[in-house]
Parts: structure tokens; sequence; C-alpha cells
């Protein structure tokens, strides 16, 4: 009996396939499904916290208290406003909105947690006129109505956390104040709805829908004097100014409602109410 | 931000040397096998019956352990899947390299040829999480040494 051993031929026990292109498509592969869980658990957790109770919103955010209000004559014109436009919005009960007001001068205002609508100097001074600053109540009331603090909320934290559990990471900062306002990011859907929503309102209330689009000039004008062109509108999370008139303008036809009409002046003391509050 | 460049960093790494290693490894093998394909290893159990030999045991072993690339594509084929060809080649070499070592060691004690080996592997650090650190490979058998150059047996 001969015994042997002969060179045995190479590759039988190894495959040749090339490393780096199987890296490139298992990674491929892995981000696109992180992609569509990440989507697919936002939306879900975006649908699901709208019914978390109100009452529990308005806890989580009773920090927000501490946010200043204006000096009486302002605060009482402004709540009166605010009055007038949930009534018109019929906001079911225990939806309590309130009204705070910062001296500072951005040129914007927010719809946050438990009812909680800032309102800034900066943007209060440049309205034309009541029907405008209506229509941004309306606005941001329009949010509180539809949930879309809590809905936004939901989608942040749920996509944040799920992100933390496979990857490893967790940021407990989520859960402090900071956390709760800097994930308020609406989407365009939630901004278009809030839009027809405050319209309507404004309409109910003045009787035709002039005006309505000021505010969003107004804005417009802000946006432009910062320099540098508008984002496309797939980049930024308003809907671009022009579009947003436009869309008013068709609901308006839609619906059959009075365009033209005679806006109402603001209030004669109402640039003195901000100035003092400025001058603190 | 600075924990993807690591990544990267180690991964790179990963990849340029543990592709050098794994080259010159196999150039070694390749090398020392044609040299001990004059001592064969072979499996049966029974060895030859018309010659007395001393017998000895004999063994080889290796360990290897995997470089951060192979390690990250074999946790991404945890996920999905399929043959993890980056252990492959890591499992080829450890095997081989246990087997020379110990056909080294049988001709150090003058054997003509090895029966019946055996393969056993380990794989080093089990615990930790999933990721095999190491892979260890032993290779044994009987050493069969012929124990005076000319001894058939008289048929």
């Amino acid at each position: 009996m001969k015994y042997e051993n002969p060179q045995i031929p190479e590759g039988i026990n190894s495959s040749s396939t090339n490393p780096l292109k199987e890296l490139l498509l298992l990674t491929s592969g892995a981000l696109l499904a992180l992609a569509i869980i990440a989507f697919v658990v936002g939306q879900a957790s975006g649908w699901l916290a709208q019914f978390i109770p109100f009452e529990t919103e308005q806890a989580i955010s009773a920090s927000f208290n501490r946010v200043g209000r204006a000096d009486p004559p302002l605060q009482q014109y402004l709540d009166g406003l605010a009055e007038r436009v949930q009534h018109s919005m019929d906001l079911p009960g225990g939806m309590d909105i309130q009204l705070h007001y910062s001296s500072g001068d951005t040129v914007n205002a927010f719809a946050s947690l438990g009812g909680h609508v800032v309102l800034f100097r900066g943007l209060l001074e440049k309205l034309p006129h009541e029907n405008a600053l209506v229509m941004l109540m309306a606005h941001e009331i329009a949010h509180v109505r539809h949930r879309d603090p809590i809905r936004a909320l939901g989608q942040g934290i749920a996509i944040h956390t799920l992100l933390g559990l496979l990857l490893g990471y967790v940021d407990a900062a989520i859960l402090g104040e900071t956390g709760l306002l800097t994930q308020l990011h609406f989407t365009r859907e939630m901004e278009s709805e809030a839009d027809m929503a405050a319209q309507k309102a404004l309409f109910s209330i003045y009787g035709h829908t002039a005006g309505a689009g000021d505010l969003f000039e107004l804005l417009h004008n802000e946006h432009a004097a910062n320099g540098g062109a508008e984002l496309p509108a797939f980049m930024s999370s308003h809907p671009l100014d022009q579009q947003r008139i436009d869309a008013l303008v068709r609901q308006a036809e839609a619906q059959g409602w009075v365009q033209q009409g005679g806006v109402k002046a603001l209030p004669a003391m109402f640039s003195d109410w901000l100035d003092a509050s400025g001058k603190k | 931000m600075a924990e993807l460049v690591i990544f990267l960093v180690l991964m790179t790494l990963g990849y340029l040397f543990g592709r050098h290693a794994e080259k010159r490894h196999y150039a070694s093998l390749i090398g020392r096998e044609k040299a001990l394909n004059a001592l064969p290893a072979i499996a049966m159990r029974t060895p030859p019956q018309d010659v007395i030999y001393s017998q000895q045991l004999v063994m080889g072993n290796t360990v290897i352990s995997v470089d951060y690339f192979k390690r990250f594509l074999a946790t991404l084929r945890n996920l999905f899947g399929g043959a993890v060809t980056s252990y492959e080649t890591l499992l080829d070499r450890a095997r081989r390299e246990s087997l020379l070592r110990m056909k080294e060691q049988a001709r150090e004690l003058g054997a003509e040829m090895v029966f019946n080996i055996k393969y056993e592997t380990a794989s080093i650090s089990k615990g930790q999480r999933q990721a095999i650190g190491a892979v260890e490979v032993l290779a044994y058998g009987t050493a069969l040494i012929p124990d005076v150059p000319d001894n058939r047996l008289e048929s």
C-alpha cells in the first residue's frame, strides 16, 4: 500500500468573493432596512401619540408656566382674541389655550404641548392689522387642536429611541426641557392643515378672508431680508410662503368665501404696549 | 461622529493588514506543504501491517485572530444569513498550518508518516458577545517511526 500526500489545489475551501463588494452589499442592505424601519416606527408613533390624553400633555408641560405673560392691557387684548378664536374653532372640552408672550426680537410664534402658545414681540410688532394677528393665533391654536405638538414629539422620540437601541447610544437629554422644545418639528402637512383651519376661523370671525395672506407676505419678506434664497420646498419644513398663500386662496374659492373686505386695525395702543414690554 | 471615524480607521487597518498577513501566510503554507508532502498524513486508523513502527502522538496547534474588517463582515452576515466567506480563509489557513506543524513535529522524530489524524477546533473568547476573537485548530495523529532502517518482516 503506497501512501502519498499530493499538493492539493487552492481555492476549494475558501471562496473568491471580493470582501469589499460583499461589505458594500451588506452595509447598504442594512442601512436600507434601518431607514425603512425608522420611517415606519416614526409614522406609527406619530399616529399613536394623538391618543395620549390632553391632560397628560398639560401635566408634562407644566414647566411652561414659567414663560412669561405680557403686561395686563396687552395680555387682556390677546387673551380676548384667543377666546374668540377658540370658540370659532370649537375646541374639545378641557383643551385650554394658554397664551404666553416673550419680548424677544425673534420673528416667530409657536405652539407647544399642553396648549401653551408663545408669541414673540418681534413678530407681533410687524403685523399690519388685527386680521393677521387672528390668523396667526388661529394657526397656532389649530396646531394644538390637531394635537400636532404631541404627534411631532412622539415621532421624534420614537425614532431617536429606535436608533439608540440599535446603534447603542443613549441620550437622556431628550427627556429634559430643551429636549421637549427642540424636538418639535411640524411636518409640511401639519402646517398646511393648520393654515386651512386658521382661515376657516378667520372667515367665521370676520365674515371674509381678506388679510389672511398678509401674514405670509410678512414672513416671506422676513425670510428674504434674512438673506439667502428660500430653500427648495422639500428641504424646509415650512411650505414655501407663496404656496401657502395660493393654497389659502384656493380654499376660499372652493368654499365660496368672500375674499374682499375691510381689515380691522389693531388697537391704537398696540405698538405702545409692545414698546413698553420691549424696554424691560 | 468620532465613533464613525474610529470605526472607519479600524476597518481600513483591519482590511489592509489582514490582507497582507493572509497573502504572506498562504505563500508560506504552500512552500512548506511542498517540502513536507514526502511525509504523508493519512486519516486511516489502521497502520500498515507489514512493517513494525514505533508510534508516537504528534500534535500541531495554531491560534489565529480575526481582524476588525472580517469581524464586521461576519456580524452583518449574522443579520442576513448566508455563507460567512470572510471566515473561510481564516479556518483554511488554521487547519493547514496545524497540519504542517504536526508533520514538522513528526519529522523531528524521524517519522515516515503520520496516521489516524484528526482535527479539533476551539474558539477563544467565546463568551464575549458574539464576536469570535480567535480560532484555535489542533491537528493530532500517530507518527510512525521506523525502528531500524530496513525492518521489513520476513515473509
